[in-house]
This record gives structure tokens, C-alpha cells and sequence, in this order.
């Protein structure tokens, strides 16, 4: 029962840290069009950004976070300004582009910070554990956990309570309308680029706890959050929620079951959803 | 022999009604316009006849046979054509292969890989009449995207004509066209034999008075009045709705 | 008059010459010079050659019927996987029968894939396509008993031919490939130029206009891909035999990438632009092999960002206005 209840917290901690990446990516794809498959290598950039403040330098953890996620920010806004605006609404080229980034990315961060794998690195006040049920668990687990939920609640008040949310959904469903409206979609636009991107950095450090970090990183986790978009649907915090929690929990029973196959267990949900409910079991159809 | 017939025809989307409730029943050989102002709900209707979009409720007939649940290009092999208010065509192709491919739709070689397209003689036959119907054949070889937008409207017309059909759903024709080029398409639908049954949805009163021998009129997504265009002409309820309407209709509608 | 006479058939000469001038320089190159040049190069060719039909494949399905596809190469790895297979734990080393059975294989995968990717559309074409084929990698990297994992399948010979006293030597593969990319192109060709060919272009143009003139759509895409699947096979066979060795990257996104972007910059939509994009990235990988390999990606990566923004309708496309425009200058 506790192994059980220690698999489910498992599920739970990874599904938060998904949460944090794919919200930001199904947003950006919901309201800009933009499929931004770099998504993975901003959260790798942030988690070594993460790495060279908190571990090679040896500084306060959270500001080492907090870069992630600026870093990774900037880096989406001038892909922004210098790529996409030139591309406007030809969504094929902007998705052909990210591709591209992501090989300048990784190589460049290959060449920056060596090709090598990065152990996973904690909060100083996060090391060590807590004891549940008579077992040991990491308290890095259960931050991410907060965390998450901190972030869930932030963003799904965002969405449907505040006018800015209302703007982003309304920009979803008739740009032209918003616009008629007089409103400034986009600064909307970046305002939300920016956001997406910054999460998908603050996950790389958070993520790099339970992870680490190296090169190949972006794939492997674009890989998962493109599965809790096809699973959760695109455009919704809620969405990215449940596609979330239920990808951390199919890859934490997965791993305790069969742990060399474990990723094969993602793949066969993602295929069932796709031949049930293709447009994923939240998500407007595509 | 019924063409058409439309039992309670009804689009909800969300809490709004496109359509509610419509009915009604088009005579085979007949000229049946569809007038109402705009966001009525004219194209909604074309929308789901041609199958692009479901029905909340609501069922449809064609020559008697239920088409309710029936897949767009279905429709189209039983007889079944459209032209699109916003001109929908192959941008990247030539004129003739635009043409080419509408001709190709309803045969039984559209499957073919083992002759090449030039092998088929009597579609280049047919592609040069229908061409040469809207003044297009000389610009065959030009890409679609290059012509005129009065050129374009008259490929979308051709297209819609291509496989002979025995219902042909109009919509606005001839929506940006000069006085001359709208003369030109009247014509050309009223050449069209007594086989081919046209709704045609229109906002030029000449167009619909040139070609339509009944009337239906729509408003806020359901059917106020049907009969001849004289009856129309006369009914108060539809001059309530037009009144200083006739303007109104360069509107962009959301139909 | 005689002297006119005798001017504008000269002029004719010069302008067929012209006509036919892509032809007989392809010819040369690929055909004439080849056994002169020395072995890495002809080596180098008979990759450009496998990978044009690999691209070609790809531009089946994106250029023509414009499904987008970012997992290509799991057809083209399948088969090369399954010739290794076959020959390396079965020891069957016969052209005739690997060859067939492992297009067949990646033409299966191809039709069960189809079913999967075409519930999406659009973009979402792209991610769906992206995991299928990470699906494959996982598989060729943990079914290491079949595909030796990581390490990749070692021992890929040379096929036998069935013909007596028939040794293998870099000049006669190559003009074996050669002949099987004269026949995927002239097939292929065939195919864009025949009814179904065009509706494809149709349904790449405007879907819904294809669906209301009474075309299945579906059905369309479907057959595109699985065509496309089976072509990206007999590239994948080539490969095997040529490479010697089939790894698990043969297989995702980094190779399926490659080949997108071979089309890209060499223009989509045509299929000779398969060749002169797998050309360019080719010679270009090579180099960059040998003077910074560790950079490889990020050269790559660059070539793909300044193809979008700057050389959107590729090289082969701004040759072939070239073409048309000598073509043009000489019309007597």
C-alpha cells in the first residue's frame, strides 16, 4: 500500500513538473498558432542556466530558477521578433523553424557546457527528505508538487477570472473580432510567448532535480509534453492539467512495473487517445 | 419529382441559432433563391446541404434519398455541387487544372496511376468547353492565383458546373463582379437545362428577379416566407425586414 | 533567304541544346564520368542517389499531397533494420528476397501509421508523426537481442544478386543504385502526373474544395502516405547495404529532419528537387564532417533557419526559373 501510495506521489510530482512545461506550450500553440517545438530546448537552456548559478557558481537556488526562466524568455522573445513576426500566420514555416532552433540550440549548449550529463542538483533547504507512511521521500518531490499546484491555481484564475484571460480565449476563438475591439493582441501575443517560455525554463531547473541535465534532454522532454497535449487537448489549463497528471502517473506506475519499458506506455496512450478522441480529451477539436 | 426536400433543419452553435427549424422543398428543374439579410444564415444552410458542416437536427432528402449523415464527397458523386461565396479554388494550380480536377471529381478514373492525366482526351474536351464558357481558355496555362478576381469568380462558377449536377448549390455568384460580369453569369445560369435543379443565394435583387422562379426567405436563422417572387414582392413581413436593407448588402455577413 | 534559312536552324540547334541541357549535364555527372572519380567520391554519390529517393518519397507526402511528416525515417529504417536482420540473425543474403520483404515491412508500417496520423491534421500532422517515429528509436534501442541496441547492427554485407561470378566494387553498386533511382524517379514521376497525382495537389491546395467536387480526401492522404512509406523503404534497403551498419538515429528525428530539409532546400513539390537538395546537404555534411564534426547539428540547424526565411521555394525551384528563362531568351 505505501509502495503504491509513494508511486502515486511519484506520478503526481512528475505531472506537475509536465504541467509547468506543457501549459506553456499549449498556450502558446492555442493563442499564437505557434507549434513551438523548441519548447523542450528552452527548458534544457534553463535548467543549465539553472546549473551554472546554483551549482558552478555556487549561488542562492531560487535566483538560479528565476534565470532559467528569464533566459529562457528572452531567448523565446527573440525568436519572436527576429523569426515569427516576419512569418505571420504561415504556420507550417514557424513549426519548420523551431526545428531548426532546436539543433542550434542543443549544440550550442553542447559546446557551452560539454556533452556530458549533469546530476541533478537541489535547493539546499530542499535536500533530503520527509517521511511518509514510514518511508523516506525526496522533499524536492513534494516542492515541485507545491509548486505546481501554486502554478495551476495562478493560472487558471488567469484564464477565467481576469480580463487578460478573457482576451487570450477570445483571441483564440476570432482573432479578428479581438482585434476589431481595439485591443492590443499583440502585446498579448509576447506577453504569453514570454510566459510559456519562461515556465518551460523554470520547469528545467525545477526539473533538473529529479533529472539533471545534457543535450539530448530538449527531445525526451518535448517528447512528454507533446504527449500531454495530444492527451489533454490543446488551449486549456485544464487540459495540460489532466493530460499532465495522467502522463506522470502512467510513467511512474510504467517504471515500477516494467522500467525498460516504461516510455512504450506513454506511446500506446497517446496512440489510443489519438484513435478515440483526436483532439485530445479536453481539447477543441483540431 | 422532389430535388430537395429539408424537414426541420436546425444549427445550434453554443447558445446561438444559425438555423431553427427550417423547412422546405425544391421542385426538380427549379430556381429557388435564398434572400436574407446578412448573419440569416444562408451559407450556414448551404454549409451543412453540401455536408461541411452537421446539422444540430434536422434531416435532408435528395431525389427522395436521405443525404442526412452522408460524407461531402458522397454527395457530390450523387449529383450534388457548390460554388463558394469566398472563391475556393487550387491557387497554386493553372486555370486548367482547376478545371481538370472538378471534371476529374465524379469520374471513375480519379484513381489512376497508371496513365498519365494527358491520356484522357475527352476531359481536356470538356475542360476547353467550360473554359471557353467564361472567357478562360486562353489563360489555361496561368496560375489561378495570377487572374482577376472577376476571373476567379467565373473558374469558381465553372468549377461548381463541371460534373453536370443535378443540384447546384450557388452562393453568391456574383459576389464582386461588375455589372457586365454579373450579366454575363445570369446567363449562364439561365442556360443551365431543366437536369439541373439551383438554390442560388443572393443580395443583388437582379440577380435573384433574373433567375428564380421561387423564393425563400430567411431571417435570424428562420424561414419568414416562400413562394414566388411576385408573392415575396408583395409580402409585408419581407419589407419590414428590407427596409432600407437594399444597401446593406456589400456587408460582410457572417452568414 | 538562304542565309536566314540557315540562321534560324542553327538557332534550333543552340535552343534544343539549351532544352536539354539539365539532362545531358545530369547525364554526364551521374551516368559517364562516375567509374573516373575517385572511390570516396562515387561512395558520396550513391548516398546522394539513396537519399534522393528517400526525399522524393518524402515529397510525395509533403510537396505534393502536403501532409507534413516529421518521421519519415521510421519506414526508411524499418527496412533497413529488417535486410540487416535478415541477413545478420538469418544469414539470408539474397537481394531477392530481402528486398521485397523489407519494403513490404516498412510499407505495413506505413499503412498502420497512416491510420494514426491522419486523425489530426494540419500541424498537429507533425508532432503525431515526431512520436511515431521516437516510437521506433525507443524500439530499435531496447529490443537489443533483434537490433544490437545502441550499438547497432554490425555486418551488413553487400547483397547476393543470384548472378555467377558477380563480385561487389564501389563503381558496380553504384550503378546498381543508380539503375533503382531511374526507376523510383520514372515511377514517381508517373505518379505525379496521373490522375491521382493531381488530385493530390487538389487536396494540398484547398481540401475542402477537393471534398465538395467529390474526392475522399482521406482516402487520398492515406494512399499518399503509405506509397510514400514504401519508397522511403527501398531507400532504407540501399542505405543498409551501403552504410554496412543500421544504429537507432537511422531511425528518428534527427534523420527525418535531414531529409525534410533536403526537400526544403531543394524545392517542394518537384521532384528533381529531391535530388538537388540531397546533393547539397550531403556534400555539405560531408565537409562538415571532416573539418568540425561536432558543429554538424549546428550547421544543420542553421541551414534550416536561413532556407525558411531566405530560400523558401529552394535551390531546384530558382534553377528550374533559371532554366525557363534561357529557354524563353532562345524562342526564335
Amino acid at each position: 500500500m505505501d509502495v503504491f501510495v509513494l508511486n502515486i506521489l511519484n506520478g503526481i510530482s512528475f505531472g506537475a513538473l509536465l504541467f509547468l512545461l506543457a501549459s506553456g506550450f499549449s498556450l502558446i500553440f492555442g493563442v499564437m498558432g505557434i507549434l513551438n517545438v523548441s519548447h523542450g530546448a528552452l527548458y534544457m537552456v534553463g535548467a543549465y542556466i539553472g546549473w551554472t548559478i546554483a551549482v558552478k557558481y555556487d549561488l542562492n537556488y531560487w535566483l538560479a530558477a528565476l534565470a532559467g526562466g528569464v533566459v529562457a524568455g528572452l531567448i523565446s522573445l527573440a525568436m519572436e521578433r527576429g523569426f515569427f513576426r516576419k512569418l505571420y500566420k504561415q504556420f507550417n514555416e514557424q513549426l519548420l523553424l523551431t526545428f531548426g532552433f532546436v539543433y542550434i540550440l542543443n549544440n550550442l549548449a553542447s559546446w557551452i557546457w560539454g556533452p556530458l550529463y549533469k546530476a541533478p542538483f537541489v535547493a539546499p533547504f530542499l535536500a533530503g527528505s520527509f517521511s511518509i507512511m514510514g518511508r523516506a521521500y525526496p522533499t524536492s518531490r513534494i516542492a515541485i508538487i507545491i509548486i505546481g499546484l501554486i502554478c495551476v491555481a495562478v493560472l487558471w484564475w488567469l484564464q477565467d477570472k481576469t480580463r487578460v484571460g478573457a482576451i487570450v480565449r477570445a483571441g483564440m476563438d476570432d482573432k479578428e473580432m479581438t482585434l476589431g475591439l481595439g485591443i492590443n493582441l499583440n502585446l498579448v501575443y509576447t506577453a504569453v510567448f514570454f510566459l510559456g517560455s519562461f515556465m518551460a525554463g523554470f520547469a528545467g531547473v525545477m526539473g533538473a532535480q529529479l533529472l539533471g541535465v545534457h543535450p539530448e534532454i530538449s527531445m525526451e522532454i518535448l517528447l512528454l509534453a507533446l504527449a500531454v497535449v495530444i492527451i489533454g487537448g490543446v488551449g486549456s489549463i485544464q487540459g495540460a492539467l489532466l493530460g499532465a497528471m495522467l502522463i506522470g502517473i502512467i510513467d511512474a506506475f510504467g517504471k515500477a512495473l516494467f522500467p525498460e519499458f516504461a516510455m512504450f506506455t506513454i506511446y500506446l496512450a497517446m496512440i489510443v487517445v489519438l484513435l478515440i478522441k483526436p483532439s485530445g480529451l479536453l481539447g477543441r477539436a483540431v | 419529382m422532389e430535388a430537395l426536400k429539408i424537414d426541420s433543419l436546425t444549427k445550434r452553435f453554443g447558445g446561438v441559432y444559425a438555423l431553427k427549424n427550417v423547412s422546405f422543398s425544391v421542385e426538380a428543374g427549379n430556381r429557388l433563391a435564398i434572400i436574407g439579410p446578412n448573419g440569416a444564415g444562408k451559407t450556414t444552410l448551404f454549409n451543412i446541404l453540401n455536408g461541411q458542416l452537421t446539422a444540430t437536427s434536422g434531416r435532408m432528402y435528395f431525389y427522395g434519398q436521405d443525404i442526412s449523415k452522408m460524407a461531402t464527397h458522397r454527395r457530390a458523386d450523387l449529383g450534388l455541387a457548390r460554388s463558394f461565396q469566398v472563391s475556393n479554388l487550387f491557387f497554386n494550380l493553372t486555370v486548367l487544372d482547376n478545371v481538370l480536377l472538378a471534371i476529374q471529381g465524379t469520374e471513375s478514373h480519379r484513381f489512376q496511376v497508371f496513365r498519365l492525366t494527358t491520356a484522357y482526351k475527352d476531359m481536356f474536351t470538356k475542360a476547353q468547353q467550360l473554359l471557353s464558357s467564361v472567357d478562360l481558355w486562353g489563360k489555361r496555362n496561368d496560375l489561378v492565383q495570377n487572374i482577376s478576381h472577376g476571373e476567379q469568380r467565373n473558374l469558381e462558377i465553372a468549377l461548381s458546373l463541371a460534373s453536370e449536377p443535378r443540384l447546384l448549390l450557388l452562393d453568391e455568384p456574383t459576389a464582386g463582379l461588375t455589372a457586365a460580369e454579373s450579366a454575363n453569369i445570369i446567363e449562364m445560369i439561365r442556360k443551365l437545362g431543366a437536369d439541373t435543379t439551383v438554390l442560388i443565394v443572393a443580395h443583388d435583387m437582379d440577380v435573384v428577379f433574373g433567375v428564380a422562379n421561387r423564393i425563400v426567405v430567411l431571417h435570424y436563422g428562420q424561414l419568414i416566407a416562400e413562394g414566388t417572387p411576385e408573392e415575396i414582392q408583395a409580402n409585408s413581413k419581407v419589407k419590414e425586414i428590407y427596409m432600407g436593407n437594399e444597401e446593406g448588402a456589400d456587408n460582410a455577413g457572417v452568414d | 533567304m538562304g542565309t536566314a534559312k540557315q540562321k534560324s536552324s542553327g538557332f534550333l540547334w543552340q535552343g534544343q541544346l539549351i532544352r536539354f541541357a539539365p539532362h545531358i549535364i545530369g547525364g554526364v555527372i551521374f551516368i559517364l564520368l562516375v567509374p573516373f572519380l575517385p572511390t570516396y567520391i562515387q561512395s558520396l554519390m550513391t548516398k546522394i542517389l539513396i537519399f534522393a529517393i528517400f526525399a522524393m518519397s518524402l515529397d510525395l507526402l509533403m510537396g505534393y499531397a502536403g501532409v507534413l511528416s516529421l518521421g519519415h525515417a521510421a519506414y526508411f529504417g524499418v527496412a533497413g533494420y529488417a535486410v540487416g536482420i535478415l541477413m545478420v540473425h538469418y544469414g539470408i543474403n539474397s537481394f531477392w528476397i530481402s528486398a521485397p520483404l523489407a519494403i513490404l515491412l516498412s510499407t505495413l508500417v506505413a499503412a498502420i501509421f497512416g491510420i494514426i496520423v491522419l486523425q489530426v491534421r494540419g500541424i498537429y500532422c507533425i508532432l503525431v508523426t515526431f512520436a511515431l517515429g521516437q516510437l521506433l528509436y525507443s524500439i530499435a534501442m531496447k529490443w537489443r537481442s533483434v537490433t544490437n541496441g545502441e550499438y547497432g547492427l554490425t555486418g551488413i554485407i553487400r547483397p547476393d544478386l543470384g548472378l555467377p561470378h558477380f563480385t561487389w566494387h564501389t563503381t558496380s553498386f553504384y550503378y546498381f543504385v543508380f539503375i533503382v533511382f531511374a526507376i523510383c524517379f520514372f515511377l514517381l514521376y508517373r505518379l505525379v502526373k496521373s490522375p491521382l497525382g493531381l488530385a493530390l495537389q487538389g487536396i494540398r491546395e484547398g481540401e475542402s474544395r477537393m471534398s465538395a467536387l467529390g474526392y475522399n480526401t482521406w482516402l487520398y492522404k492515406y494512399i499518399a502516405f503509405v506509397i510514400a512509406g514504401m519508397f522511403a523503404g527501398v531507400a532504407g534497403v540501399l542505405f543498409a547495404y551501403h552504410n554496412g551498419i543500421m544504429v537507432p538515429p537511422n531511425l528518428d528525428v534527427a534523420t527525418s529532419g535531414f531529409v525534410m530539409l533536403m526537400i526544403i532546400a531543394g524545392g517542394m513539390g518537384t521532384l528533381y528537387g529531391s535530388l538537388i537538395g540531397a546533393a547539397v546537404l550531403i556534400i555539405i555534411q560531408f565537409y562538415a564532417g571532416v573539418l568540425t564534426p561536432e558543429r554538424w547539428p549546428l550547421i544543420l540547424g542553421g541551414a534550416f533557419v536561413l532556407t525558411i526565411m531566405y530560400a523558401r521555394a529552394g535551390i531546384g525551384v530558382y534553377l528550374y526559373k533559371l532554366y525557363k528563362k534561357a529557354l524563353l531568351a532562345w524562342k526564335p
